[in-house]
């Protein structure tokens, strides 16, 4: 097993892919193939261990960063930024609709929800990109469907790749180079060699003597002629030392630091309170977004290589008694969301730093007499960062025509994707998407 | 099926929620304290539930309970009282072998699936539609089967149920319930919730839906069009008993073919639970601080009354984390610190890798796992450490 050398077979994987190709790779035998290139420690040490990094699979310090807040549930966007001063706003939402004199001021008709002081301060900060409209042709009102679209990034037949996974299989091949914070894989970060790796809260500690250790590197190994998923259980065996010995040292030293300089008590430190941030149905616990991010501040701000992270915020789910929820979930964005770009906005390490904010759809613009909103169409994005170009996006859906009841879809979400790829990872979009989208100049 | 020794651990208080007028709601301090009451109930709930999986004589049903649990999945985080899970979880427990169709009528009318999936402030003037969407796209039929107006229309049938916050009995508030004739699924003039569920769960969408499911719990993943699901579905059609279903499944040829035998990852709690089992550990063993199920629970993401969202908890890549891996390992060498090793540790070396597959019933260990198991067969504790974390026993 070498780092460098991909397996025969392989070559041809950084051509342009096509979504057929991604088919093929998610399983039988393209699959197995791939997953035996997976790469022993030593190898993973001697590519990241020094100064040299001779693939340029990972990011310099200070380099680009992306990162992934997932809103679970389906947020309510429409009163989130709200178009207050638009005369069909009020009269659609009915009972849902916010007081024009509570809303936080933006610009052109539009304002936050009152929960939000700190991406207002973003705002006029031109730290804060608002994308309007975002969807998908087809609107799909299943969370789990939905979702799938969006961390895959293709709408229609199911695919097991996320879209950033795909660009960890073609052009980083190393599970460092995108971390999810918490217990579990999140889509978006699966390719079909390569799984981002998932950080838990406080620090990596291996237990048993050295010489057990090395026991479990050889457990950790696969070979070829394993079924799939044993040889993804024991890859993720792998990863657990990869992880360890690349970004273990940052992870233990700052476990107990405050990068985001919350104030007691509002930045849970418990494991558990990572464990239920998945959700899109109850509220989490206050503290679980800002938790995340400061591991993320943490890893970026120490000059961890790994370029794409991936946090997330579950309870948006608001079909009954919508406001008090939504008011308590958006103000915990709010909080860690600014705390984090203020944070990264201090050192030149995390100036490069983009925010992107997205659910898995918008909420019917009529209330229901629960004082809540069923699952809807378009709904807005945001990207927040120190370095960002703040300001508007794309065209507000039309309120004076709903389709069947829904603001309908102007932005395709892939837009955000091939911007990302473009501006902040540095690559071809039309590699890993199936299609061309217009980038957005937010970045 | 009397099962003295699970039902012998001592069911925890659970608290029952204080009446809505309460003047709790406008006293922060004593909100607080309830909170931290619900709190500590939820894990001891978690614990009682443990300690029954890892006493029971009957493995099976209370498998069945877990599974059941994740196919109508509802949250402490949202229904906010362990009582309501634990009442659920009974259901669940007594019922779950039966007619799927009164399970799911049980279950649509208990308080945790009303609360959680907000039925109970369903009102007739203009419905929401979280369970009748759910009820079809999670529990009953899947996408694809049902329209956006059936949603609709099923939304008004489930108007005005509730829970009587004197008695937590299900009762429907008439002047809540929309009595306008809907068309549902093709059938017209249906009026009630229980006509809408008794309607889904005797279609034909759903007599292939649930057998995938759980040959999808029990084997590996499949969709509603694999060959294994259309025999299944013939049998099941005609009783819809979840105990003739689980039958066909464990007799089907595919069950014992390997791709079942390397299927699925185990579900963090089917891990624990069968580690302690086989281990030898009983049920005082667990809440003691010698085996630390309840933290390796969390770090490995899955929260007993509480999952993530109406999907339940995904299943396979998404419990191969590094995270998870870390905490499995951790878990492992606590454990084989503190079991009674015997059974590895009175044979000789040579047979101890053979031992080990008999003890954690692992068929046959692939070759890798069999190497690095070889090596450390002088020392039990670390065989047995290794093995436990080894793709062979994480699979299953």
């Amino acid at each position: 097993m070498t780092a460098t050398t991909p397996p025969p077979g392989d070559t041809g994987l950084d051509a342009v892919v096509s979504r057929r190709r991604f088919l093929a790779l998610a399983g039988g035998v393209a699959g197995a193939a791939a997953l035996g290139a997976s790469l022993g420690p030593r190898a993973w040490e001697s590519l990241f261990g020094g100064a040299s990094d001779p693939a340029g699979a990972l990011g310099s310090p200070g380099g680009p960063r992306l990162v992934l807040v997932t809103l679970y549930g389906g947020n309510d966007g429409l009163n989130t930024v709200v178009p207050y001063a638009d005369p069909h706003y009020a009269p659609a939402r009915g009972v849902l609709a916010l007081e024009p004199s509570a809303v936080l001021p933006l610009a052109d008709g539009f304002g936050l929800h009152p929960s939000m002081p700190g991406m207002k301060k973003l705002w006029d900060a031109k730290q804060l990109g608002i994308v309007h409209g975002v969807g998908f042709a087809d609107p799909n009102y299943s969370h789990f469907e939905s979702m799938d679209i969006w961390q895959s990034g293709v709408p229609g037949t199911p695919v097991s790749t996320g879209w950033i996974g795909r660009w960890l299989d073609l052009t980083a091949a190393s599970p460092l180079n995108a971390v999810g914070i918490g217990p579990t894989n999140t889509v978006a970060l699966t390719g079909a060699k390569v799984q981002g790796v998932a950080v838990p809260a406080g620090p990596i500690v291996l237990p048993g003597r050295s010489d057990e250790q090395l026991l479990y590197e050889v457990l950790a190994r696969t070979t070829r002629s394993e079924a799939l998923l044993l040889a993804a259980a024991a890859r993720s065996n792998t990863d657990l030392i990869t992880m360890k010995r690349q970004l273990g040292g940052v992870l233990d030293a700052t476990s107990t630091g405050n990068p985001l300089h919350l104030e007691a008590g509002t930045a849970a430190t418990a494991e558990s309170s990572l464990a239920i941030a998945d959700g899109g149905g109850g509220l989490a616990s206050p503290g679980v977004l800002a938790t995340q991010l400061s591991i993320v501040a943490n890893l970026i701000l120490a000059g961890s290589p790994s370029e794409v992270y991936s946090v997330e915020l579950g309870g948006f789910d608001t079909h009954a008694h919508q406001e008090p929820t939504q008011h308590t979930l958006l103000a915990e964005l709010d909080t860690a969301l600014s705390a984090f770009v203020d944070a990264l906005g201090a050192s030149p390490r995390g100036r490069h730093t983009v925010a992107l904010v997205y659910t898995e759809f918008g909420r019917r613009v009529g209330g229901n007499a629960s004082g809540g909103s069923d699952h809807g169409w378009a709904n807005v994005a945001f990207v927040a960062g120190p370095s960002v170009n703040g300001g508007f996006y794309g065209q507000p859906p039309d309120l004076s025509r709903l389709s069947e009841g829904n603001a309908a879809y102007t932005t395709d979400y892939r837009s955000l994707y091939a911007t990302a790829f473009d501006r902040v990872l540095g690559v071809d979009p039309s590699s890993f998407l199936d299609g061309s989208f217009p980038t957005l100049p937010f970045v | 099926m009397p099962d003295p020794a699970a039902d012998a651990i001592p069911l925890p208080t659970l608290t029952r929620p204080p009446a809505p007028h309460a003047s709790l709601i406008r006293d922060p301090a004593a909100m607080k304290a309830l909170n931290k009451t619900l709190a500590t109930e939820h894990e001891q709930l978690v614990t009682w539930w443990l300690a029954r999986m890892v006493a029971t004589s009957h493995p099976l049903a209370e498998k069945l309970t877990f599974l059941l649990h994740g196919h109508f999945p509802t949250a402490i985080s949202k229904v906010r009282f362990p009582l309501y899970l634990y009442r659920q979880n009974q259901i669940f427990r007594t019922q779950g072998s039966g007619d799927f169709d009164a399970l799911t009528q049980q279950i649509a009318t208990d308080p945790a699936m009303l609360i959680w999936l907000d039925a109970a402030s369903n009102r007739a003037s203009n419905p929401n539609e979280n369970f009748a969407r759910e009820l079809m796209e999670r529990f009953t039929l899947g996408v694809g089967n049902y329209t956006e107006a059936d949603v609709r229309a099923g939304a008004y049938c489930f108007t005005g149920w509730r829970v009587d916050g004197e008695t937590d009995a299900f009762t429907i508030d008439q002047g809540e319930h929309s009595t306008t004739p809907q068309t549902f699924l093709g059938t017209r003039g249906v009026t009630t919730g229980q006509q809408v569920i008794d309607l889904v769960t005797h279609s034909e969408a759903s007599s292939r839906f649930v057998p995938a499911a759980f040959w999808s719990h029990l084997a590996y993943p499949v969709t509603t069009s694999d060959p294994v699901v259309i025999e299944l579905s013939t049998g099941y059609a005609a009783n819809r008993t979840m105990s003739s279903l689980l039958r066909a499944i464990f007799e089907h040829p595919m069950f014992t073919s390997s791709h079942t035998a390397t299927g699925l990852i185990k579900q963090p709690t089917e891990y624990v639970v069968g580690a302690l089992r086989a281990l030898g550990f009983t049920a005082t063993d667990v809440g003691n601080a010698r085996v630390p199920f309840a933290s390796t629970l969390v770090a490995m993401g899955q929260s007993l009354f509480d999952p993530p969202s109406v999907g339940g908890w995904s299943a396979n890549q998404y419990w191969l984390s590094t995270a998870a891996a870390l905490a499995r390992w951790k878990f492992a060498g606590r454990l084989a610190a503190v079991a009674d090793l015997s059974p590895i540790a009175d044979v000789p070396p040579t047979s101890r890798v053979d031992a080990a597959a008999a003890l954690l019933s692992v068929p046959t260990w692939s070759s890798t796992t069999a190497a690095a198991l070889h090596d450390a067969s002088s020392d039990p504790r670390e065989l047995v450490t290794l093995a436990l974390v080894s793709p062979d026993y994480v699979s299953n």
